[in-house]
C-alpha cells in the first residue's frame, strides 16, 4: 500500500510543481473565473488550491497507470 | 546508452535484500566518518544552509533582497526584478542548472548528490543531531534493540523534538521566500498567521522531517529521477568512487605486522568500515552501483584503515573506469578531462549563460504595472463625471532618474488626473496614484478596455503600454 501511494503521489508531485509554475506564470490568478464569478480569494489561496487540484489530476493519472500495469496474472488471480 | 549496462555488469547480483520496492528495508546505521571529503561535505552543508536560512532576511533597497512575491507576481533577487513576462529567464536558469549538472556528472560523477543536494545536506544535519544525542553507530543500534524505558524514551523524544524544530524552521524559511519573512515572523505573536502560510510551513517542515529523518537513502534510491539516469552521462573517463580490486583482493584479516604478500592477501583487511560508513548501505567493493551517491564516506573510512595499517591510501578512491582497467595511470586522469562530451556540455553551457546575461542587460529599463483599486470600482467626481482610480507601479531599472509622460487611450473623452511629467528616481519602484475621469452619458455600463501609454521624456525609444479596464456603472 505504502509503495503504491509513493508511486502515485511522488511522480505526480514532481509534475505538479512544473505544472503549477508554468500555469501561474502565464495566468494571473486574479483573472480566473469560478462558475462565472471572478475569484475573490487571496492569491495565496488560489495558488494553493490550484496546486492541490493539479496534484489530484496528476495523481489520478498515476493511479490509473498503476492500475493498468497489473499483469494478466494479477488480474486473473483476483477474480 | 552503454553506461547502464556497464553498471549492471559491474554490480553482480547484489546480495543485499531489497529486491522489491520499499518492502524490506534494513535500517541503516551509518557510522560517523572524518577525513578530507567529510570536511568538504560539512563545509558545503554550512555554506548552502547559511545561504538558505539567511537570504530571506537580507535587505536591498528597503525591501527583502530575495523574495518570490507571488501575490504581486514579481520575483526580487537583489537588484533584479523579474515579472511573469520574464519567464524566459527562469527557463534559461533551469537550462543552465541542467547543463551544469550534466557537466559535473560527466567529469566527476555524482558530486551534486554527495555534497550539495538538499536531501544529502538535511540528512547530514539530521544525522549529526542523531549522533550527538544517541551516540555513534553501535550505541544507536544498542539503543534501538534495548527495551523501551525512560532513557530510551527521553533520548528519542529529544531527538525528534530537535528534528521537528529544525524542520519547522526550515518550513518557515521556505515560506519566507514567498511571503515577506518579517511580516511572517511578526504574525506569530499575536498569532495572525494566514491559514495557507501555516499549512505550507507545516507541509514543507513535514517533508524535511520525513525525508531527512526517516526516508534518507530511500529518497535517493527510489524517488530521485537523477539517480536513475545519471549513468547516461557517465563515460569511461568519468571520475567515480572505485575500489581498487586489483590491489585489494584477495581480502582478509591479518596481523598489523604481517606482509600481505607473504600471506597471500591484497590490501583490503575486510574490516567492513567502508560498508558501515555508507549512508546507502552498499558495499562499494562490489563495483559501481546506482545506489552510490558518491559521498566519498567510504574513501575517508578506508583511508583511515590504510593509515592504521601503514599501507598507502587510496584503496578506495576517485578514479575512472579506464584508469582502473589500466589504460592509463591515475596521474593522467586530468589529461582525459577534456573530451568531446565535456566540450559539448561546456560549449552549450557557455552559450546559454551568455544569452542569459545578454538578455538581462538588454531588458527594457522601464516597467509599468497597472493595479486597479479593487475596493472602489467607480466613484462620482465633480461635474457629473465618474472616476476610476488606479495605482501605476513604475519601475525604473536604470541607474539614472528619468521623467515620463503618461497618456491613455481606449475610451474617447477619458481625462487623466495626474501631475506630469512623472519623475522616478534611479533603480526604484514607485507607486503613482492616477485617476481617470469621464462623462458617463451614453456609455454602456460594464468594463471597457483601456491602455496606458508611458513615454520616457528624454529617450524616445523607452516606452511601455499597459492594458487595464475602466468600469462604468
Ligand atoms: S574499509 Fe578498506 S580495508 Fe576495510 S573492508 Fe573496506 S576496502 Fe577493505
Ligand atoms: S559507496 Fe561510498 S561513496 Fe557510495 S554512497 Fe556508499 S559511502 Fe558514499
Amino acid at each position: 500500500m505504502g509503495k503504491w501511494l509513493m508511486l502515485i503521489l511522488w511522480p505526480s508531485f514532481i509534475v505538479v510543481c512544473i505544472a503549477e509554475g508554468v500555469f501561474f506564470t502565464l495566468i494571473d490568478p486574479q483573472e480566473l473565473y469560478l462558475l462565472g464569478e471572478p475569484i475573490h480569494w487571496s492569491a495565496t489561496a488560489v495558488y494553493s488550491v490550484g496546486f492541490f487540484l493539479f496534484w489530484a489530476v496528476a495523481a489520478a493519472s498515476s493511479a490509473f497507470t498503476c492500475f493498468l500495469q497489473r499483469t494478466a496474472g494479477d488480474v486473473n488471480r483476483q477474480s | 546508452m552503454r553506461a547502464p549496462e556497464r553498471i549492471a555488469e559491474l554490480a553482480p547480483a547484489s546480495d543485499e535484500i531489497e529486491t522489491s520496492l520499499y518492502e524490506v528495508r534494513k535500517k541503516i546505521y551509518a557510522r560517523a566518518v572524518s577525513g578530507l571529503f567529510a570536511r568538504w561535505r560539512i563545509a558545503l552543508v554550512i555554506i548552502t544552509q547559511l545561504v538558505f536560512y539567511c537570504s530571506p532576511w537580507l535587505i536591498w533597497n528597503d525591501r527583502q533582497a530575495v523574495l518570490f512575491d507571488l501575490v504581486s507576481r514579481k520575483f526580487f533577487i537583489f537588484g533584479l526584478v523579474f515579472w511573469p513576462q520574464d519567464f524566459i529567464f527562469l527557463t534559461a536558469l533551469l537550462i543552465i542548472s541542467a547543463y551544469s549538472l550534466f557537466l559535473f556528472t560527466t567529469v566527476a560523477g555524482r558530486l551534486w548528490c554527495g555534497y550539495a543536494c538538499p536531501q544529502t545536506v538535511y540528512t547530514e544535519m539530521f544525522m549529526w543531531i542523531e549522533r550527538k544525542i544517541e551516540g555513534d553507530r553501535l550505541q544507536r543500534m544498542r539503543l534501538d534493540q534495548s527495551s523501551f524505558g525512560a532513557r530510551k524514551f527521553g533520548l528519542k523524544a529529544l531527538k525528534h523534538g530537535i528534528w521537528i524544530a529544525v524542520a519547522l524552521w526550515t518550513g518557515f524559511t521556505f515560506v519566507g521566500y514567498f511571503t515577506p519573512i518579517k511580516t511572517l515572523a511578526a504574525s506569530f505573536s499575536p498569532w495572525v498567521l494566514g491559514p495557507w502560510e501555516t499549512f505550507w510551513i507545516f507541509f514543507y517542515g513535514f517533508a524535511t522531517y520525513g525525508n531527512a529523518g526517516w526516508m534518507r537513502e530511500q529518497v535517493c534510491k527510489y524517488m530521485c529521477p537523477y539517480a536513475r539516469f545519471q549513468s547516461v552521462m557517465f563515460d569511461p573517463d568519468t571520475l567515480v568512487i572505485t575500489y581498487d580490486a586489483k590491489r585489494g583482493d584477495p581480502r582478509g584479516a591479518r596481523g598489523r605486522k604481517a606482509d600481505p604478500k607473504s600471506v597471500g592477501l591484497g590490501d583490503c583487511v575486510d574490516c567492513n568500515i567502508c560498508v558501515q560508513v555508507c549512508p546507502t548501505g552498499i558495499d562499494i567493493r562490489n563495483g559501481l552501483q546506482y545506489e552510490c551517491i558518491g559521498c566519498a564516506a567510504c574513501i575517508d573510512g578506508c583511508d583511515q584503515v590504510m593509515d592504521k595499517m601503514g599501507y598507502a591510501r587510496g584503496l578506495i578512491r576517485y578514479s575512472t573506469e579506464n584508469a582502473v582497467k589500466g589504460k592509463y595511470p591515475d596521474q593522467e586522469i586530468s589529461k582525459h578531462v577534456v573530451r568531446p562530451r565535456v566540450l559539448i556540455y561546456t560549449g552549450l553551457l557557455v552559450l546559454v549563460i551568455m544569452a542569459f546575461i545578454g538578455g538581462l542587460m538588454l531588458r527594457s529599463p522601464l516597467k509599468v504595472d497597472v493595479i486597479r483599486d479593487r475596493g472602489a470600482l467607480v466613484r462620482d467626481a465633480a461635474g457629473g463625471q465618474i472616476e476610476n482610480v488606479y495605482r501605476l507601479q513604475f519601475i525604473n531599472t536604470d541607474e539614472h532618474a528619468h521623467r515620463y509622460e503618461l497618456s491613455v487611450s481606449g475610451l474617447p473623452g477619458l481625462e487623466l488626473v495626474v501631475k506630469q511629467p512623472l519623475e522616478i528616481p534611479p533603480a526604484t519602484t514607485q507607486m503613482v496614484p492616477v485617476a481617470l475621469h469621464i462623462d458617463p452619458t451614453g456609455l454602456a455600463s460594464g468594463s471597457h478596455p483601456i491602455v496606458f501609454h508611458i513615454q520616457e521624456v528624454d529617450r524616445p525609444g523607452v516606452r511601455a503600454d499597459e492594458k487595464s479596464r475602466f468600469f462604468v456603472r
